[in-house]
């Protein structure tokens, strides 16, 4: 009303009809205005929502603005993997597809199998291929960084845990494609008569321990997290995870396509986590997810079993390499009869906030499948740990149905959230009080977790340590388990490791740790390889204890396939077992040499771990060199001669998230958007409002 | 001139009106938020505050600093923030609270809090848990994550925009309030042993 009364009270009195006619078009001007402003006061929460909803209180990416970005570069991968004999030889090419119109450096952080060695790395730019090389770590950063800089198209790939990589890819030039072509193999699992191969897509955010080292700003690495007291590459491990809806559609896609080549006749091929589509051509099998790509939120699990009577006993595999006899050998030890002894069975289960959703669902059935296992003559405890350690019971109890309905209730109750202290957890579950009345009690603990924490390695050693005549067995959860803190944390606690890939798969692996933990099958395991023992360099050097269902698994250097393998150990009775193999009924293999060099590696880093010195670094780094692998000290690059890329052409660089493995909650919050439009919109109306107001008087005083 | 004046007059003020109706909408949201508590107290449901809501109120934030109270809406997406402050986390047993409220409207107050203050909150089940302000902190959001694991339990954090007289919507600092509960240990009740 004000805007239309005052301004009409300003003209000056002219003749009537063109008075009328002027107050007419004014009326018109006024109710159009009117209107406009209706529209606008339509249009506003429409268009204030959809603002909104876009960056408010999720976890998103944000530029210098604050404003969220989907991330330019797509990504697409593509394993290929073919298996022979017990050996799963992969090739894993990953697609940086720049969707913006500025050249972009892509950083990706992935997961490879945990027993992995990569060999290979190729670019692919357009139609050409780039060779990568093997260089040690620093090196090779630096021929990557120099390349970057340079406009070069180059790549690198780094190694940062056993199971986690770092992917570089630099100049991906805009509207266009650079692919990194990686090759890996990897042991085929077997167990209890099973093949199983699994292939990790994503991984779960990890805890990192230790107080925070504020870091300069130029270290900032990409990562949610910042490096830690414990975890001095926080930064670095730490991608990061964003729900699948977050990237663009076709992005964080993998298509699998997998080869069995076992030389068994299979009785059957299936995933615990994916759906599948399979033929057969005689005894090689072709595996694919069915619907073709699958999404890259939970590893891809796929066993395979052979037809019933013709699971292999022993196998014997030989490979020459550079004028070298490298063999690997196999045995099952048949299933002989168990003795239980009374036991003390701590269970520790991992309730921290990366266990938040089906995790701990599946770990609370996993528990309670483990307290149904109890016999009376049994005593156990149940320890919690998160940020804080809890435990059910303060000592050991017996099995009574009493207890045992307590320890129920207490499990069905527990909650995920808050932090991943292991350590203490640990301490309390292997350093609890010892006594054994009559000596014959066996304290065993299980763990279950998803291992999502960042200080793998002071774990270990704690473990080895604290761990006595006792033994840790640890039971992964989740849909992206660390496998590598899984596997190794059972090998130093001298028990077994098992994973369940999803609700419906409880049973089956926990039916078997159980039963294997009934006691170990074979103990004090020796090798004994033909010819002399001088030249021969056989790992593992110290055999660990076989649980039913294990094969024992030996590669060995500078033996030819003659003569006999004798193996020998004891059994729970105490009596002797022994076995030999004739190697001539060796079958040829590739990539033995590496899966040895692998093992080598990874003694090489036991051994420093044990006397508490560095690793022999320019050992690990000249044996890598030598066999063409990725190490902790030996990196793959790969550089184009030619620069692309004009230097004074800007260049960003993108780090890409991974998704949030399936059925779990994200830990980590961004900061919402907590400001309105309201203080901008009132300024901006009050100045507009007052500087009329002032033309207003202005143009007054200059008619009056 | 004239048409120009009129023109410069008129979108001057529907820009005042636009600006004006946010707080305005803020608080006639809350008064409508104040029945939705009362029934979702009483019948110990969720109940929308209006039929097409996405979203419902689980809790009610009190300032006595600032004779201040208003009602908290479960998360913070969609529009929710312009009705009512959004619990981003917290709210099962034990754990941290994580509350976020506009800079310009609900929590406008915040500034005026102190290390030592008390807050309050009361959950659906109408009992109060009283915090003590620890401290108060500036934060970059673009080179920092809430990390709700790593937050102690029984931590209230309350999370606004920064600097509270910027004219910019989008600006990437953020104002937190960390308080801690008051009284009652966060003491898991089921733990007979613990470390």
């Amino acid at each position: 009303m004000i805007i239309s009364s005052s301004p009409l009270r300003l003209y000056t009195p002219a003749t009537v009809s063109r008075r009328q006619r002027f107050r007419f078009k004014r009326l018109l001007e006024g109710v159009s205005l009117w209107l406009t402003v209706l529209l606008m006061l339509f249009v506003h929460p429409l268009y204030a929502e959809a603002d909104e909803a876009d960056h408010v209180g999720q976890l998103h990416f944000v530029d210098g603005q604050g404003v969220w970005q989907e991330p330019a570069l797509v990504l697409d991968s593509d394993f290929d993997i073919k298996i022979s004999g017990l050996i799963a030889d992969s090739r894993l090419l990953r697609s940086f597809r720049n969707t913006s119109d500025q050249w972009r450096e892509g950083v990706f952080v992935f997961p490879l199998p945990e027993k992995a060695s990569v060999y290979g790395l190729t670019m692919k730019v357009g139609e050409r291929t780039i060779e990568g090389e093997v260089q040690p770590k620093k090196q090779a950063r630096r021929t990557y960084e120099k390349a970057r800089e340079a406009g070069q198209h180059a790549a690198n790939v780094e190694q940062q845990r056993p199971n986690l990589f770092t992917a570089r890819v630099a100049n991906i030039p805009p509207g266009e494609t650079v692919s990194v072509e990686l090759k890996y193999q990897q042991p085929v699992q077997y167990q209890a008569g099973v093949f199983e191969l699994t292939l990790p897509t994503t991984l779960t955010p990890r805890y990192m321990p230790g107080t925070p080292v504020r870091s300069a700003p130029d270290q900032w690495q990409g990562g949610w997290a910042v490096p830690t007291t414990e975890v001095p590459d926080a930064g670095a491990i730490s991608p990061f995870t964003v729900n699948p809806g977050d990237v663009s559609a076709d992005s964080h896609r993998a298509s699998i396509s997998l080869v069995i080549d076992s030389g068994l006749p299979l009785e059957s091929v299936s995933s615990p986590s994916h759906r599948l589509t399979t033929s057969q051509d005689g005894q090689t099998f072709r595996v694919r997810p069915d619907g073709g790509e699958i999404l890259m939120d939970r590893d891809f699990v796929v066993r395979w079993r052979p037809v019933s009577g013709v699971e292999p006993s022993a196998a014997v595999f030989h490979q020459s390499w550079l004028g070298e006899d490298y063999l690997m050998a196999m045995l099952m030890p048949g299933e002989e009869g168990t003795m239980a002894l009374p036991r003390d069975l701590i269970f520790v289960i991992d309730t921290s906030g990366s266990m938040a959703g089906e995790s701990i669902r599946q770990a609370r059935s996993a528990l309670k499948a483990g307290l149904e296992t109890l016999t009376p003559a049994d005593r156990f405890n149940v320890i919690q740990f998160n940020s804080q350690t809890y435990s059910l019971f303060v000592q050991p109890e017996v099995a009574t149905g009493n207890n045992l309905a307590r320890a129920r209730q207490y499990v069905d109750r527990l909650q995920a959230d808050g932090g991943t202290e292991m350590a203490p957890a640990l301490s309390l579950a292997l350093n609890g009080p010892t006594e054994t009345d009559d000596g014959a009690r066996v304290r065993q603990v299980i763990f279950i977790t998803d291992g999502a924490v960042g200080n793998e390695a002071a774990l270990f050693q704690q473990i080895r340590q604290q761990l006595g005549n006792k033994r840790l067995f640890t039971v992964g959860i989740g849909s992206a388990p660390n496998r590598h803190f899984m596997r190794e944390a059972a090998r130093w606690g001298r028990g077994s490791y098992t994973a369940i890939q999803s609700p419906a798969d409880v049973d089956g692996p926990l039916q078997a740790l159980f039963s294997a933990m009934e006691s170990p099958v074979l103990t004090d395991i020796r090798v004994n390889w033909p010819g002399q023992e001088a030249g021969i360099e056989s790992f593992p050097r110290r055999p660990g204890d076989l649980f039913q269902g294990e094969p024992l698994m030996f590669v060995a250097r500078g033996v030819t396939a003659t003569g006999e393998l004798k193996v020998s150990g004891r059994l729970p009775g105490g009596k002797d077992w022994s076995w030999t193999l004739d190697l001539q009924q060796a079958a040829s293999a590739t990539g033995l040499h590496r899966h040895w060099a692998r093992e080598k590696i990874d003694t090489l880093e036991d051994e420093a771990k044990v006397t508490g010195r560095e690793p022999d670094k320019a050992g690990i780094t000249e044996l890598a060199v030598n066999h063409g692998l990725m190490s902790a000290y030996t990196s793959f690059v790969a550089v184009e001669s030619t620069p692309v890329r004009s230097v004074d052409t800007p260049m960003a660089s993108d780090n890409l998230p991974t998704l949030l493995p399936a059925g779990s909650q994200a830990g980590m919050l961004r900061y919402p958007q907590t400001a309105t439009s309201a203080p901008l919109l009132i300024a901006l109306g009050l100045v507009g409002l007052m500087f009329s107001l002032a033309l207003v008087l202005l143009q007054r005083r200059t008619f009056s | 001139m004239r048409r120009l004046l009129l023109l410069l007059f008129s979108s001057s003020a529907t820009l005042l009106v636009f600006g004006l109706w946010i707080p305005l909408k803020a608080a006639i949201a809350q008064e409508l938020l104040e029945l939705a508590w009362a029934e979702s107290q009483a019948r110990q449901t969720e109940s929308r505050p209006w039929p097409w809501a996405d979203t419902w109120p689980v809790a009610r934030l009190a300032i006595p600093e600032l004779n201040d109270s208003m009602i908290v809406l479960a998360d913070t997406h969609g529009e929710s923030l312009a009705f009512g402050p959004g619990r981003l986390a917290g709210g099962g047993r034990g754990g941290a609270v994580i509350i976020a409220g506009h800079r310009d409207t609900h929590f406008r107050g915040l500034k005026a809090l102190e290390a030592g203050n008390e807050v309050r909150l009361q959950g659906r089940d109408g009992r109060w848990q009283e915090y003590r302000v620890e401290g108060i902190r500036v934060v970059d959001s673009r080179a920092e994550l809430i990390d709700t694991q790593r937050l102690p339990d029984g931590t209230l954090l309350l999370v606004t925009c920064y600097p509270f007289d910027s004219v910019d919507a989008g600006g990437p600092l953020r104002y937190v309030v960390t308080a801690s509960a008051k009284g009652k240990q966060w003491e898991k009740i089921d733990t007979v042993a613990g470390i």
